[in-house]
C-alpha cells in the first residue's frame, strides 16, 4: 500500500514535469526559424546596443535571414558553447567571430569565410614585450576557446584564460597579467577605450573567420554561401563591415584625472544610466528571483520525498529499491558540480528538445537542491524524539499520518536555519546561469562591462544587489523562525 | 460478552534482542474491569512485554490475543487494534508542534472516528475533567510534567479504547506531582477502565491492583492478587517488597 502510493507520487511528479517541458516546447510556427548563437562580447564582430545583438556578424546574419525569409533568434552565450550548440542541434549557425582551423572543420562545417583577421599582442606603454618571443615566460590573459587560447597554448605556454576580451584586458590595465592575444578588430576597440595600452605592430598569426553550420545540413550551408556571395558582389558586405569599423566610441575617454567624484559620476552615467544600462541589471535580477524561487520549491518537494522514503527505509525497512534511487541521486548530484549538471541537462538530456532556457535552469538548480534539502531534512527526521512516532503510532495513526502530523512539522521546524543557508547558496549558485546563455544578474553585469570595458561599478552593482536580496532572505527566514517557535519556551 | 474472559490475553511470548533472549514464555491476560499491575526488579523486562503487547515491539514468539482472537498484525490491522488499545507513556510524548487540544483532537479526527467540532467537544470535556481547559490553547512545552502526563491520559482515552497501557507513568515526574496523576488514574480504575500498569511504585499498585504480575529476569514470577503476593515466600518477591 505504502509503496504503491510513493510510486504514484513519483510517476505523477515526472508526468507533470514532462506535460510542463512539452507545454513549453511548443511555439506558434509562421515563418522558419533561423536559429544563430554567438557571444556577444567581442565588438565590432558582436556586441549589445541597448538589448540588441549587433555587429559585423550579428547584421550579416540578420540580412541572410532577411534574404532568405527566415524568423532571426540570436542567442548570446560563452564563446567556448557556441559550437557545442551547433553540433548537437541547438542552434543552426554560430557567427562569432570564428577562426577557421582544421580541428574545427571536423566537428562543424565551415560557410566560406567573410573576414580576414590577425592575431595581435595588447601590452601596457612601456612593457618591454616587443613580439612573439619575448611573450615566452610571461603571463598572458587569452578569451576562453578562442584562436588566440588556441595559439598562445600551442606555441608559448599556458595562459590565463578569462570570458570574455574585456576582462582579459582590464587585467592587462591593472597590472594582473603582461599581455593579451586578441583577434586584431576587437582589440582595436579595446585600446581604444583603455588609456594606458597599445597593440604590437607584429601580428601572431593571420586567419579568416567563417560562420558555423552543423555538419550533415548541405543545403543550409549551400544557402549561406551563396547568399554570402551575392552580398560580396553587391557590396552590402563592404557596408556592414565599414558600418563598424568606423564606429569608435569615444564614451570611456574621461578618465581618472579629473577627481574620484566626478569619475564617479560619469562611470555611473557609463555604466547604468546611458542606453538604459540599468536594465540589464533589473532584467537580469527578475530572472534570477524567478529561477532561484522555482528551484528552492521543486528542491523542497523533491527533498522531502527523497527525506521521506530514506527515514521510512532506515526505521522500518520498507521501499528497498526507492531507497536505492534516492541514494544513487543524491551520490551523482552531491558528487558532480552544479554547472557541469546544468550544461549536461541543457547539451544532452535537453539536446533534441526546444525548451525554454530558464525552465532548463530552474530543473537543473531543483535537482541539485534537492539533494542537499534530502540530506537536511532527513537530518531533522532523525532529531525528532523517537517517543513522537510510537505516541502517533500507539493512538492508531497511521505511519504516514503521524509523519505528515506530527514529525515532518517539527523536522521542517529543526532544519530551517540549515534550509536557509541551503537557499541562499542556491541563489548564488544561479550566477552559472550565463554558460547556457541565460541573461541573470551575473550575465547583466557581464553584458555592461562588456559594453563599457569598466570591470569596476558593474561588478560593484551585482555584488550589492545579491547581497541585499540575501540579507531580505535572511530576514524573512528569521521572522518565519520566530513565528514557528511560539509554541516553545 | 462474558465477563471472566480475556480482553487482552499473551500466550507463550517471547523477545529477543540481538540474539539475546530478555523476554521468555510469559502468558497472562486482563479481564474486563480489571486493574492489572506489571511489577518487578529494574531490567525483568516489564516495559518490553508491554510493548509487544501493542507491536511497538514485534514479539519474537507468542501470541496476543485481543477478545479470544490473534491480533491481525497487518499495517492496516495493527492500525485498528491501537484504536482500541490506548497506551501512556513515562515520557508523556505529547506532539510538540501541536496545541493540548490539537493533540488531543488529532488521532480521533485523522482516524475518522469524528467530525472536528465533535472531537474538540469532547476534548474541552476531558481537559475540563482535569482541569486544564484554560491550558487547550496552550503547547507542551508550557505544561509541567503532571499536567503533561494527565493530557496524555485523555488523550488516549479520546479514542475510546478498551484497555490502558501504562508505561511506568509516573516514573518520570518530579515527587510532588505523582499525585495528581496517580489520582487520575483512581479515578480511572473507579470508573471501572480496564487497565495494565507498568510500574516501581509498590504502595500504588498494593492500594489499586486487583492482580499483580511480578517478572523477574523476563520470567513470570507469580500472578496474584495483592494479598496474597504480600505473604509470599518466594525470596525474590520478598527482596522486592522490603525495598519500600
Amino acid at each position: 500500500m505504502k509503496e504503491y502510493n510513493c510510486k504514484k507520487i513519483l510517476l505523477l511528479l515526472l508526468a507533470s514535469m514532462l506535460c510542463l517541458f512539452t507545454a513549453c516546447g511548443e511555439k506558434a510556427e509562421n515563418r522558419q526559424k533561423l536559429i544563430m548563437v554567438t557571444n556577444a562580447t567581442f565588438p565590432p564582430y558582436e556586441f549589445y546596443q541597448g538589448s540588441k545583438i549587433v555587429g559585423i556578424d550579428a547584421d550579416m546574419v540578420r540580412e541572410i535571414a532577411r534574404r532568405n525569409n527566415l524568423e532571426l533568434i540570436i542567442e548570446d552565450m560563452a564563446f567556448d558553447s557556441v559550437i557545442a550548440a551547433v553540433q548537437t542541434g541547438k542552434a543552426d549557425v554560430a557567427a562569432s567571430g570564428i577562426t577557421v582551423t582544421e580541428d574545427r572543420k571536423k566537428q562543424i562545417d565551415f560557410t566560406t569565410s567573410y573576414v580576414k583577421a590577425d592575431q595581435v599582442i595588447i601590452v601596457r606603454d612601456g612593457s618591454d614585450i616587443n613580439g612573439a618571443e619575448s611573450l615566452k615566460g610571461r603571463r598572458i590573459g587569452v578569451q576562453h576557446g578562442t584562436t588566440g587560447d588556441t595559439y598562445v597554448t600551442a606555441n608559448i605556454g599556458e595562459p590565463d584564460r578569462f570570458q570574455d576580451g574585456a576582462l582579459a584586458v582590464a587585467s592587462l590595465a591593472t597590472g594582473k597579467i603582461d599581455a593579451v592575444v586578441l583577434d586584431s578588430a576587437p582589440a582595436q576597440e579595446h585600446v581604444a577605450r583603455n588609456a594606458g595600452l597599445h597593440i604590437l605592430p607584429t601580428s601572431l598569426a593571420s586567419e579568416e573567420y567563417a560562420m558555423a553550420i552543423r555538419k550533415n545540413r548541405p543545403e543550409l550551408l549551400l544557402m549561406f554561401n551563396k547568399t554570402l556571395m551575392d552580398m560580396q558582389l553587391d557590396g552590402t558586405m563592404a557596408a556592414i563591415t565599414a558600418k563598424y569599423q568606423g564606429e569608435k566610441t569615444k564614451e570611456h575617454t574621461a578618465t581618472q584625472s579629473s577627481g574620484i567624484g566626478s569619475w564617479l559620476a560619469h562611470s555611473f552615467e557609463i555604466n547604468f544610466v546611458k542606453d538604459g544600462r540599468w536594465k540589464y541589471l533589473l532584467n537580469g535580477f527578475l530572472v534570477t528571483i524567478e529561477i532561484s524561487f522555482c528551484a528552492v520549491l521543486m528542491g523542497l518537494a523533491i527533498g522531502f520525498l527523497v527525506a521521506v522514503i530514506r527515514s521510512t527505509h532506515d526505521q522500518t525497512g520498507r521501499h528497498t529499491v526507492l531507497n536505492i534511487l534516492c541514494h544513487l541521486y543524491l551520490t551523482v548530484v552531491r558528487g558532480t558540480p552544479v554547472v557541469v549538471q546544468l550544461l549536461i541537462i541543457y547539451f544532452v538530456i535537453f539536446a533534441a528538445v526546444d525548451v525554454s532556457k530558464v525552465l532548463v535552469a530552474i530543473v537543473a538548480f531543483g535537482v541539485n537542491s534537492g539533494a542537499y534539502v534530502a540530506e537536511i531534512i532527513r537530518s531533522g527526521i532523525m532529531a525528532v524524539d523517537h517517543g513522537q512516532m510510537e505516541a502517533g503510532r500507539s493512538l492508531g495513526l497511521s505511519y504516514g499520518s503521524t509523519m505528515r502530523s506530527v514529525i515532518l512539522p517539527q523536522a521542517f521546524k529543526n532544519v530551517l536555519p540549515a534550509l536557509g543557508n541551503e537557499f541562499i547558496v542556491l541563489l548564488k549558485e544561479t550566477s552559472v546561469c550565463g554558460y547556457i546563455a541565460l541573461q541573470d544578474l551575473t550575465k547583466g553585469g557581464d553584458i555592461i562591462r562588456s559594453q563599457t570595458y569598466d570591470a569596476f561599478l558593474p561588478l560593484i552593482a551585482v555584488a550589492l544587489i545579491y547581497l541585499i536580496v540575501v540579507v531580505c532572505l535572511s530576514q524573512l527566514l528569521k521572522k518565519l523562525e520566530i513565528h514557528l517557535k511560539k509554541n516553545e519556551r | 460478552m462474558n465477563a471472566d474472559t480475556n480482553i487482552l490475553e499473551i500466550q507463550g511470548l517471547a523477545k529477543d534482542f540481538a540474539g539475546h533472549r530478555v523476554i521468555a514464555d510469559v502468558s497472562f491476560g486482563v479481564k474486563k474491569g480489571e486493574v492489572v499491575f506489571l511489577l518487578g526488579p529494574s531490567g525483568a523486562g516489564k516495559s518490553t512485554v508491554m510493548r509487544c503487547m501493542n507491536y511497538l515491539e514485534s514479539p519474537s514468539a507468542g501470541k496476543v490475543l485481543f477478545h479470544g482472537e490473534p491480533v491481525d498484525t497487518s499495517e492496516h490491522g495493527l492500525n485498528l487494534y491501537r484504536r482500541r488499545v490506548g497506551m501512556v507513556f513515562q515520557h508523556f510524548n505529547l506532539f510538540a508542534n501541536l496545541s493540548i487540544l490539537d493533540n488531543i483532537t488529532l488521532a480521533p479526527t485523522s482516524c475518522g472516528l469524528m467530525k472536528h467540532a465533535e472531537a474538540r467537544e469532547l476534548a474541552l470535556q476531558l481537559l475540563r475533567r482535569i482541569g486544564l481547559e484554560d491550558k487547550a490553547h496552550a503547547y507542551p512545552s508550557q505544561l509541567s510534567g503532571g499536567q503533561k502526563q494527565r493530557v496524555a491520559i485523555v488523550r488516549a482515552l479520546a479514542m475510546n479504547p478498551e484497555v490502558l497501557l501504562f508505561d511506568e507513568p509516573t516514573s518520570a515526574l518530579d515527587p510532588e506531582m505523582v499525585g495528581e496523576v496517580e489520582n487520575l488514574m483512581r479515578e480511572l480504575a473507579n470508573d471501572g477502565m480496564t487497565m495494565l500498569v507498568v510500574s516501581h511504585d509498590i504502595d500504588f499498585a498494593m492500594e489499586l491492583a486487583n492482580r499483580i504480575i511480578f517478572l523477574a529476569d523476563g520470567k513470570l514470577v507469580a500472578d496474584a492478587s495483592p494479598a496474597i503476593l504480600k505473604n509470599s515466600d518466594n525470596p525474590r518477591i520478598r527482596d522486592f517488597l522490603s525495598l519500600r
